[in-house]
């Protein structure tokens, strides 16, 4: 589904991304760890279309198409979803309407037919019980003046209505009590399914708790550095980072 | 007969020694004064502080020929009415106003108010009228307020009763035809709300695509104690047209203003509006939007008086310009030294579309008092990186999320219009320019 080879990038001529490889298949759920400007948000926002960011060298295909050349909406349009780390606030534009809008455009591109406001609010209202999320949420401009635990719920409701077949979570623990890990993991855990994939990027094992991994990768200096189970994310959690790096930095 | 053809600043000339028999707005006493002026005085440059963003230039040097006699659009003046239906339609066409395409003065005009025409005043009132005017502290004395009050020859003196509160609004549209020429059009309103009373005021100006027309409106309104009034201003005129607009309004005692204003439309358009603060306790509240394409100049002066204690002012005026448009405001907020408890919030947020529009926006605040809350802030962007790719991850495409955002930008003004109907109106007028610009931009 998403394959990633050798792929080397760099922010305002700053490399962040030196050799990454990662193949994630159907059904499977990849844990991405790694300590502070490791390249982890890079890499999500690579994936995702976001500007600013220069590919020297490498390749991404999703579902056999180059990701790299399409636009972020189109890759949004075909299945990608990012739930970003730190939700945009957008005064103005109703958080209903707005997700109408992306459901619609991603539903027209693939040749379904549009959903009137009616069967969206069906839908929507099914969705948010998933995420506990109050409705009053709903008739608010898209994340302004929401709590940091409410952005993140907004995300994985927005993950549901959506439906994609790849969705990254980018840090979506960070700042979350365990209640709200707790009902966000189970959102995650709700949408799985054998044709649909996630990669979870995380700085603490946390949230491996709740949503258990079949890959662990260890992220360092822009590559993988080390990959395994979810026995790996609780070793990492014992012992820290610091055991991997000195091995990588200091090769024999 | 042969008429003249003349350009702008010659015709005024013209117009002040004209002998012809004519009925005018204001009485001759009044008028002598502006018609001096008109007679001496020049035009504003741009090495005139006030007008040092708006060249006048294209206006004066326009040709004026005879009056219009073309017909009204009527199938626009019914999409105009369609802003809010259930309102007492006003006409004015090329300036005069039209007692056929309005509403009955005499017989449909509810108890408590009275909408008269000026030129058909008896003495007494159009005394009452014109001491409106004698009160008005007027400090922006610009050549262009004397062309009304010196050369209108129409205009309504709307007053309201103490104690009466009108839901039904009152809408005047003004029209502007021409076939040939630029048509010339100066009415002059006079609006005086009694104590306590409430009424609400759309005033929107139109005329059809090619239009050529000159618009020098000029109100002075006077709210008395505890008084409150809803105005909005609607610019949706031609692009061949130049308007120029005064408005002073005196705040009694306790007395609320509420002022919108939505310049959508013209060549040129520079909009005054003075508010004096005449008692204390009183409230402003000014609100605005300027959208400007192509080479339209959307000019906005604001100029918020605080000459008594404990008066409120909140001001909230956003641009939105694309193409090689230009947008300007320009908000003077002055605290006079006996008004304590002063609360004076000023805003102006503007949006550039495009790189070769331009906004110039000066917020200005003088404050001699000492004990009170003030705050004004500018800012010229663009559209926010972060939130066009929120909205793209998502799977819109960046064109239509430029458009919301966009709309969005303005909706946290439109959003504050409280008749509804109006607020459709306005954000549909809004969306349909935006569309056009992002079919330009494709």
């Amino acid at each position: 589904m998403l394959s990633i080879k050798d792929l080397h990038v760099s922010v305002e001529e700053k490399p962040i991304l030196n050799g990454l490889t990662l193949d994630v298949k159907p059904g499977e759920i990849h844990a991405i760890m790694g300590p502070n400007g490791s390249g982890k948000s890079t890499l999500a926002h690579v994936l995702s279309g976001r500007a600013g960011y220069t590919v020297n060298s490498g390749s991404a295909h999703y579902k056999g198409l180059n990701l790299l050349e399409m636009a972020p909406e189109i890759r949004a349009r075909e299945g990608l979803f990012l739930a970003f780390q730190y939700p945009i606030e957008i005064p103005g534009v109703n958080n209903t309407s707005f997700l109408k809008k992306a459901l619609n455009e991603i539903r027209k591109h693939r040749g379904e037919e549009e959903l009137d406001a009616i069967d969206f609010l069906g839908l929507i209202k099914k969705q948010m019980a998933l995420v506990e999320m109050k409705e009053d949420l709903l008739r608010r401009p898209v994340n302004q003046g929401f709590s940091g635990g409410e952005k993140k719920r907004n995300e994985i409701l927005q993950m549901a209505v959506l439906n994609p077949t790849l969705a990254i979570l980018d840090e979506t623990d960070s700042g979350l009590d365990i209640d709200a890990l707790r009902i966000v993991a189970g959102g995650v855990n709700k949408l799985r399914s054998e044709s649909n994939a996630f990669v979870v990027i995380t700085h603490y094992q946390r949230l491996l708790d709740y949503i258990v991994p079949d890959f662990v990768h260890v992220l360092s200096n822009g590559r993988i550095i080390k990959s395994g189970t979810k026995e790996l994310a609780l070793e990492l959690e014992e012992r820290g980072y610091d055991w991997l790096l000195e091995k990588t930095e200091t090769p024999s | 007969m042969t008429e003249t053809v003349n350009n702008f600043q010659d015709w005024i000339k013209d117009q002040v020694h004209s002998k012809a028999e004519s009925s005018f707005a204001l009485s001759a006493e009044l008028r002598k004064a502006s018609l001096a002026v008109l007679n001496s005085a020049r035009f504003p440059t741009r090495k005139d502080e006030e007008w040092r963003n708006t060249p006048l230039n294209e206006l004066l040097t326009r040709t004026i020929g005879p009056a219009s006699e073309a017909p009204v659009d009527l199938p626009l003046l019914e999409k105009l009415k369609q802003a809010i239906p259930n309102a007492q339609h006003l006409v004015f066409v090329n300036g005069v106003f039209d007692s056929k395409l309005s509403v009955d003065l005499a017989t449909e005009i509810p108890a408590g108010l009275s909408v008269k025409q000026m030129s058909t005043l008896p003495s007494e009132s159009l005394q009452r009228a014109e001491a409106s005017i004698n009160r008005s502290k007027l400090t922006d004395d610009n050549i262009f307020q004397h062309i009304t009050r010196g050369l209108s020859n129409s205009g309504l003196f709307i007053e309201l009763d103490q104690n009466i509160e009108i839901e039904q609004p009152l809408q005047i549209l003004y029209l502007s035809s021409s076939n040939d020429s630029v048509s010339i059009s100066h009415p002059l309103n006079i609006i005086h709300l009694g104590q306590n009373s409430r009424l609400k005021i759309v005033q929107q100006y139109a005329s059809p695509a090619g239009v050529q027309a000159v618009t020098i409106p000029a109100d002075t309104i006077q709210l008395d104690e505890g008084a409150d009034l809803e105005l909005y201003k609607i610019g949706l005129e031609s692009e061949s047209t130049d308007h120029i607009s005064n408005t002073t309004v005196q705040i009694a005692r306790s007395a609320v203003l509420k002022a919108h204003q939505y310049l959508l439309g013209s060549r040129l358009t520079r909009s005054n509006l003075e508010v004096i603060f005449d008692g204390p306790g009183g409230e402003a509240i000014l609100r605005g939007i300027y959208l400007g394409d192509d080479s339209q100049h959307l000019d906005i002066r604001t100029y918020m008086d605080h000459a008594n204690p404990q008066c409120r002012s909140d001001q909230h005026f956003r641009g939105i310009m694309n193409g090689q448009s230009r947008g300007v405001f320009n908000g003077m907020v002055l605290v006079r030294k006996h008004a304590q408890q002063t609360d004076a919030q000023q805003s102006n947020k503007n949006l550039l579309l495009s790189r070769d529009a331009r906004v110039d926006t000066k917020p200005q605040l003088e404050i001699f008092a000492d004990d009170v809350k003030c705050t004004h802030g500018a800012t010229v962007g663009e559209l926010d990186d972060d939130a066009l790719f929120y909205l793209q991850s998502r799977g819109i495409s960046q064109a239509d999320a430029a458009l919301m955002l966009t709309r969005a930008f303005s909706a946290e003004i439109t959003e504050e219009i409280q008749l509804e109907s109006l607020r459709d109106y306005i954000q549909n007028e809004i969306t349909s320019r935006l569309d056009k610009i992002r079919v330009d931009h494709v």
